[in-house]
């Protein structure tokens, strides 16, 4: 399932895929899969990534109803 | 006579492995070889390794088979590179295809000027043993064949990952 909230909160910074991939250390492409649902973070990679768009877990990661 | 021409080739493959490995190390150094990979990428690779594993054991199968039923058509070290090449292949494509075979802090320009530049040299020196006819004795490939295996295994990687970094390039610029 696709990630909108995730691509979003980042456009809502202005960040590209390649500067949010930096900010958490990890690969443009693994940023692009998790925002079009073809992979699963961890959970310490979804924290690092609300970190950096300052957003709780819920907002980012909470599957809708 | 012929011990001691099996001790020559034993001690070239050492040599070459030797020298092989120190590039490697160099490369390390310099930072142009690098093995930081992101989650997904080192589950990625887990699952193309998998598929080369898988690879290499069928490949020393058939090699096995066709050397019982047709005879000696290769000889025992090409073979052997051979398997491994096509193992290698199949993990580097599988690789590719799910944006895991570079890591994170390598520079794709880089490392495919490198397979270029290997694939060419190993290429060339196979173009050398088709034309002293030397690659090809008695009707069987002989061990001058690793060169020209290499080659190709490193040509189709090159390809490959041309390929996808072309239609990356041009999905991003969408």
């Amino acid at each position: 399932m696709k990630n909108l909230r995730l691509k979003s909160a980042r456009a809502a910074l202005d960040l590209s895929q390649q500067q949010l991939a930096d900010a958490v250390g990890v690969s443009r492409q693994t940023i692009n899969a998790i925002e079009k649902g073809d992979y699963n973070p961890t959970i310490r990679l979804c924290m690092a990534i609300c970190r950096v768009l300052d957003r709780t877990l819920d907002e980012l990661f909470w599957e809708e109803e | 006579m012929e011990h001691s021409m099996g001790m020559g080739l034993g001690l070239g493959v050492l040599t070459g492995v030797a020298v092989g490995l120190l590039f490697v190390v160099v490369l390390f150094k310099m930072k142009v070889l690098d093995m930081t990979f992101d989650e997904r990428q080192k589950r990625a690779r887990g699952q193309a390794f998998a598929w080369g594993f898988a690879t290499l054991v069928i490949c020393v199968a058939v090699y096995g088979l066709s050397d019982a039923i047709l005879g000696h058509w290769i000889d025992v070290l090409a073979a052997c590179i051979l398997c491994v090449c096509i193992a290698v292949t199949v993990f580097a494509i599988v690789c590719i295809r799910k944006d895991a075979y570079l890591s994170l802090k390598e520079r794709p320009r880089r490392i495919m000027l490198l397979f270029a530049v290997l694939a060419a040299v190993n290429l060339a020196l196979g173009a050398i043993y088709i034309r002293n006819g030397t690659l090809v004795e008695n009707g069987m490939l002989t061990s001058r064949a690793c060169n020209p295996i290499t080659g190709i295994m490193l040509l189709v990687v090159l390809a490959v990952y041309a390929a996808k970094y072309l239609r990356d390039r041009k999905e991003t610029e969408e």
